[in-house]
């Protein structure tokens, strides 16, 4: 099924035009993407040097950056005055909606426009298939979940609406009747994952995901939870296979017992909130006389964003449907996974086409934020482990997890399948079997964040690894030894790893580190009332997805500067300078202007997609990729710490086309070498050394005079690139001035001097097979940490004494970033295992009453400051690629603290938080 | 039919009504009242009499909204769950905050319900030796009617301090999502002055 | 309605009639447009809104923006992040946090800043020993909560500028 671009979306995009916007008076609005467009040329560009961040100054100086900063009179052409928005949102999901007590919104109160489902109904919007469900609860069901919408508010001024709000906040404003109880729903997803491993590790394994591909258990029944035994009624013949492999794996377990040790436990993780700072915040204009919607939005998936909004208003009633549709994305406070697919945009935009020529904003307060916004997964998880007692070996490894998905499908599925196969972490297990399952719940929905689930399986892993070793009486450190996987080592999914495996490494160096080896003499000296315990830990983690794209297109200007645009986005992760780091390898030069979050500025490329990459099958991919524009995914959301890897990727591929194909060949013409001197072919000799090329015996050239040099010379002066990886990236050639270009890209456009872009056709192409996608991941990164826990007995109180963490990232296009990104995993981990926690369903924050003062995260006085150290492993090799690192370094800790805790006050706790009340009572 | 099921769906809500209330919104019911003096005149002993009108009071006490500022340590509570404040703020040399973060930053002369904060220009922590946080009701008799440990005070300044001193007549109107303290103020004043007028006796 | 009369960044604001129940942090964000003053929770419990007031007596502090009224801050001179910075150059602190990397989404360096600038400014006033300096960094900061960056880097950046200016902040040791 081949879909063109749609008809009714035509990208209006201002940002292709207004990039080099010199500076405009105070008094008159700058365009959104000039603000959006950091530095700025001409302006102080901290990044050079590598002093600071391209978005350094911006962010210190309070200037407008973020979806919550703009209004209606800040974007220019936009009517001056801003309306407001509230979305009304169920605190109940088990008795029937009725409606709304509008009585209380009167006179003074009163809404101008109210929007509910009835209305939706009318003007005929679709929901997409991903977020299946009901965007407003219709009055006379159940809402679906706890928070779900039942209506947007709109308000023509601000003081109605500030004063209306206080009217709804506690929740009556929403009338309910008769008790249903909950609804329910089927699973969203069931997989199991088994793997039994041939006799030796060269030969080929018995059983494997990678082999077999990935089984689900057939739904012969209405029951919570699915039947995973081989004997259930009806399993398709697939499943029956694995569950066979399965059944048995868990019967040699158990009959191990009396010989090898073998742990059987529960873990159990809580639900919390990514609670990134700035609350989901979207602004929206719909002029009904051009039929052209405007919206300003903070997401981590622009471009699915977009589509998805394409796809609500896709078969609308007039006057409900634009025919243009111009969002643009800003930079955002936080996001952790967050803002990544969640319906907030929805109802942005329904603000908009239901209150014409009247600019809206909807915010959400934190009240509502924490009441909507997209959660962790609480996994529930029992696990066994057979180990060998002579060698120390994990022979056998069986789990099952039960996530609660809340109350929409959103990314539980994969999230499910990520905790599983990860469920093994750093080691080598010869027979695994996991079954997993994530259910609907009337909670909040749970969906991506930081870790992915494999943040919950690893801690619970790390927990019984611990145990094991003490039971074994082994060195905790030697027994993780024993069992790491190795380099060439298969994974869960039957798969190598095709990066640098270092979790070895990462053990040494635990081992090595102070903290590790004083552990006894600490604990010896502990001062009387006072606990002390070490606890070690190390994890793997994937990034990637398995089917992620890139765009990237990157221009020169005669004088030397260099604009950078890409689809990936700021939410603090430094893609920005990463993005400036990695091109300047290219060509020599920190650029001054980097816009990110960008969706319409690559249709040079000409793009086309169709169906799913990660389930697509090859005969499928074959034949689509016979259209030279075709790709198997055009943009991914910035996630699955890809930012690094593939978020700049594209972009570094356009700028190596730049240099090739425009800066070299100027080279060559001001160094004089013709085109049958055997040097003309040495590109890859010459280097860059404070923004002069360089080559040996030359002259040096600096930028500023290649650049000018290849306009003057038509030579190409600017590129947009795309990149697909599934596991590997797709490869392709293009034909470029009479030769054959080969690179890690499969769609591109070239500009030469000040022309236009125009694409280049490529000749062929080589995707990564189908069957990539049975991999669990192939991309890794692996982290430790080693930390001392002081515990005061009578209080429960725990300080973190010392800690370290040790991870490995490949290439660091921004150490200063990755470090600042590892404190805050080590934060974020700190608060994860001692502090987060959200009670499901009525208790939680689905009834609109949580904030800071009951939701704990991790403050300075929580973390030791002086005493952490985090080191930053060098890469493997000096041209080994950048690894996503972003989400494994929340992990290790976690499962660190949990056993120095046991170190300390000898308790196991098997369920997460671990608060000081908790500890008190386990002192007691 | 029809309005049988009318009628069982209202009080299906009226009953849902209460039960959603009282979870976070008991700042708007009503709370619960407090005993009058006269209700113990049934107690011939004067001094078990004196004793069992204070423990009414204690419920006053006792209630988050007086113990959240009469914290043990130097920390206040917050909310009806007595979580610690957040953010973390201490009492500070005065009591009224450090340098960094004095009371009146947030809270003002007055409730401000938009933000949810109580507020009142003398908002502060209660001295350390007026501490009732984990005490019981006698232990903290003794230490209301002990001038070393509540402010130099005669029992009879009590009868104004606990009825009409407007911090303390806070606690009845707190604001949004708060619980206010049992009875009224003036209830609450009309139990100290009996209790003052039977010998201010502490339960045993 | 209350009449507002107030100084922001040096510049006077005629005064204007707010409604009595408008948060200050509206009345930046909404009504002046300052958006520079962020809204994290709406309870005073991240300070990403607070602003620095500049009291008669040469003292100042900080205040959150979202829990008081517009009202209350009549009369008052106050500093946002937007005002740091004077005639482009950056203030020693901003460029601190630049240099160090200090924030990462940056929503909540407003409020850091203007905590970060209080601080130095009473230390100037007040000078304080070397030691226990960390310490008082941090309780200066506690308050403000930071969901990127673990805190780190911002407590390094403070620190630098103090120590690079030690003359200035901290009691020159006598050398007798």
């Amino acid at each position: 099924m081949r879909t063109s671009r749609r008809e009714f979306m035509k990208w209006v995009s201002a940002g292709g035009i207004s990039l080099s916007l010199s500076h405009l008076a105070a008094a008159e609005p700058v365009a959104f993407p000039a603000r959006e467009t950091l530095p700025g040329r001409g302006k102080l560009n901290p990044a050079i040097g590598g002093v600071g961040r391209v978005d350094g100054v911006a962010k210190v100086t309070g200037s407008k950056l973020y979806a919550s900063d703009f209004r209606a009179n800040d974007l220019p052409g936009w009517p001056e005055r801003t309306s407001h928005a509230i979305l009304v949102r169920a605190p109940d999901a088990t008795h029937v909606y009725l409606g709304m007590d509008l009585a209380r919104l009167s006179g003074a109160l009163k809404p101008t426009v109210i929007v509910t489902a009835a209305d939706l109904a009318r003007i005929n919007t679709r929901v997409p298939a991903y977020y299946e469900g009901d965007l407003f609860c219709p009055v006379g069901k159940t809402p679906l979940y706890m928070g779900q919408p039942v209506a947007l508010l709109i308000f023509e001024q601000f003081d109605t609406y500030d004063r209306a709000r206080m009217a709804l906040r506690d929740g009556t404003f929403v009338q309910f009747g008769e008790e249903t109880g909950p609804i329910v729903m089927p699973n969203y997803a069931a997989y199991r994952f088994t793997r039994v491993a041939g006799a030796t590790p060269d030969a080929p394994d018995v059983y494997s995901p990678v082999l077999a591909g990935w089984v689900t258990p057939g739904r012969t029944q209405a029951s919570a939870l699915p039947v995973w035994s081989s004997t259930a009624h009806k399993n398709e013949a697939g499943y029956e296979k694995a569950a066979v492999y399965g059944d048995q794996i868990r019967a040699e377990i158990a009959a191990s017992e009396s010989s090898a040790l073998v742990l059987d436990r529960t873990f159990d993780t809580q639900s919390v909130d990514p609670m990134f700072m700035e609350p989901e915040c979207g602004l929206g204009w719909y002029s009904a006389k051009d039929k052209a919607l405007e919206l300003v939005l903070g997401v981590q998936s622009p471009y699915e964003a977009t589509e998805s909004i394409a796809f609500l208003l896709g078969e609308t009633k007039a006057p409900f449907k634009p025919s243009a549709i111009n969002a643009q994305f800003a930079y955002v406070g936080g996001g952790f996974g967050g803002r990544d697919h969640t319906p907030f945009i929805f109802y942005v935009t329904l603000a908009a086409i239901f209150f014409p020529d009247r600019p809206v904003r909807l915010a959400h307060d934190r009240y509502q934020q924490f009441q909507a916004g997209i959660k962790r997964h609480a996994i529930k998880m029992r696990s066994r482990m057979s180990v060998d007692r002579a060698s120390g070996k994990i022979t056998a490894f069986a789990a099952d997890h039960v996530l609660d998905g809340g109350g929409l499908a959103n990314f539980s599925a994969n999230v499910a399948t990520c905790a599983a196969t990860a469920a093994i972490g750093i080691y080598d297990v010869p027979k695994v079997d996991v079954t997993t399952v994530a259910e609907h719940t009337r909670g909040v929905t749970a969906g991506s964040m930081r870790g992915y689930g494999s943040l919950q399986t690893m801690t619970a892993l790390e927990v019984l690894i611990d145990e094991a070793a003490l039971a074994l009486k082994l060195d905790p450190i030697d027994f993780r030894r024993r069992n790491a996987l190795k380099q060439d080592g298969r994974t869960m999914t039957g798969n190598p790893y095709i990066v640098s495996v270092r979790s070895l490494e990462v053990l040494d160096k635990l081992e090595q580190h102070a903290i590790w080896k004083q552990r006894a003499a600490e604990k010896a000296r502990a001062t009387s009332g006072i606990l002390v315990g070490t606890g070690v830990a190390c994890v793997t983690k994937d990034y990637g997805t398995g089917g992620d794209s890139s765009n990237g297109r990157v221009e020169l200007s005669p004088d030397g500067r260099i604009a950078i645009f890409c689809d990936h986005v700021e939410m603090g992760n430094g893609i920005g300078t990463a993005l400036a780091n990695r091109v300047a390898l290219h060509l020599g030069s920190i650029a001054d202007e980097v816009a990110v979050s960008q969706v319409g500025v690559f249709d040079a490329l000409e793009l086309v997609t169709s169906g799913d990459c990660y389930t697509m099958d090859q005969k499928t991919q074959d034949k689509a990729e016979k259209d030279p524009r075709w790709v198997p995914s055009i943009s991914s959301a910035t996630s699955a710490s890809i930012g690094a890897h593939v978020g700049t990727h594209a972009a570094a591929e356009a700028a190596r086309v730049i240099f090739r194909f425009g800066l070299w060949p100027a080279a060559l013409a001001l160094w004089n070498i013709g085109p049958r001197d055997p040097r003309a072919k040495d590109f890859t000799k010459a280097q860059w050394k404070d923004g002069q090329l360089t080559m040996v015996g030359l002259p040096s050239l600096p930028l500023a005079k290649l650049a000018a040099t290849a306009h003057a010379r038509n030579l190409v002066t600017g590129a947009v690139a795309h990149g697909f990886s599934r596991w590997s990236w797709a490869r392709a050639r293009f034909p470029i001035n009479g030769e054959q270009y080969r690179a890690e890209i499969d769609g591109l456009a070239l500009r030469r001097g000040a022309g236009k872009f125009t694409r280049i056709n490529r000749a062929s192409v080589l995707f990564p097979p189908t069957d990539n996608n049975r991999m669990g991941t192939a991309y890794t990164a692996a982290c430790g940490a080693t930390v001392r826990v002081e515990i005061e007995k009578a209080t429960g109180v725990l300080r973190i004494a010392k800690a370290y963490t040790a991870f490995e990232c490949g290439q660091a296009l921004v150490p200063e970033v990755v470090i600042g990104q590892a404190q805050g995993g080590f934060a974020m981990g700190v608060g994860y295992a001692l502090l987060e926690t959200l009670p499901p369903f009525e208790g939680g924050p689905g009834n609109g009453q949580w904030n800071l003062g009951q939701y704990l995260v991790a403050r300075g006085s929580d973390l030791s400051l002086r005493d952490v150290e985090i080191e930053l492993m060098p890469p493997l090799t000096p041209d080994e690629l950048p690894k996503g690192m972003a989400e494994v370094v929340m992990i290790p800790i976690v499962p660190a603290l949990l056993n120095a805790i046991h170190d300390a006050i000898g308790h196991r706790f098997a369920a997460l938080p671990v608060t000081q009340a908790m500890l008190k009572g386990a002192l007691a | 039919m029809r309005a049988e099921t009318r009628v069982k769906t209202l009080v299906v809500v009226a009953t849902l009504g209460m039960s959603m209330l009282t979870a976070y919104a008991a700042g708007q019911g009503a709370s619960k009242g407090l005993a009058s003096p006269e209700s113990f005149n049934g107690i011939a002993d004067i001094n078990a009499r004196s004793a069992a009108i204070f423990t009414e009071l204690g419920k006053v006490l006792t209630h988050p909204r007086c113990v959240n500022c009469h914290p043990a340590g130097d920390m206040p509570r917050q909310g009806d769950a007595r979580r610690l404040h957040q953010p973390p703020v201490t009492r500070g040399p005065d009591g009224h905050g450090t340098a960094a973060m004095r009371c009146n930053s947030c809270h003002k002369d007055a409730n401000f319900e938009p933000g949810r904060i109580p507020g009142h220009h003398e908002w502060h922590l209660a001295p350390r030796e007026m501490a009732w946080e984990g005490k019981t009701v006698a232990e903290i008799c003794a230490q209301i009617k002990d001038p070393a440990r509540n402010g130099g005070r005669k029992v009879e300044d009590l009868i104004d301090h606990i009825g009409k001193d407007t911090l303390v007549g806070w606690a009845w109107a707190p604001g949004y999502g708060r619980a206010p303290a049992p009875g009224t103020q003036a209830e609450a004043g009309a139990l100290v002055e009996a209790w003052a007028k039977t010998g201010a006796a502490c339960p045993g | 309605m209350t009449t507002l009369g107030i100084t922001i960044n040096g510049q006077v604001h005629a005064p204007t009639e707010v409604r009595d129940d408008l948060s200050m942090n509206d009345f930046l964000r909404e009504y002046l447009g300052m958006t520079g003053t962020k809204f994290g929770c709406g309870a005073a419990q991240c300070l990403s809104c607070v602003v620095i007031v500049d009291e008669p007596d040469g003292t100042c502090h900080t205040n959150p923006t979202c829990v008081t009224s517009a009202a209350s801050f009549h009369g008052k001179t106050i500093r946002t992040v937007e005002g740091h910075a004077k005639n482009g150059e950056l203030s020693p602190l901003q460029k601190a946090f630049i240099r160090h990397f200090a924030f990462q989404c940056g929503y909540c360096t407003a409020g850091f800043l203007n905590e970060g600038q209080v601080l130095l400014e009473q230390m100037a006033k007040t000078p304080v020993p070397r030691a226990g300096l960390e310490e008082r960094i941090a309780e200066a900061l506690d308050g403000h909560l930071c969901r990127c960056t673990g805190y780190f880097k911002y407590h390094e950046a403070v620190l630098d500028v103090i120590l690079s200016d030690a003359k200035r902040y901290l009691i020159q040791e006598s050398r007798g």
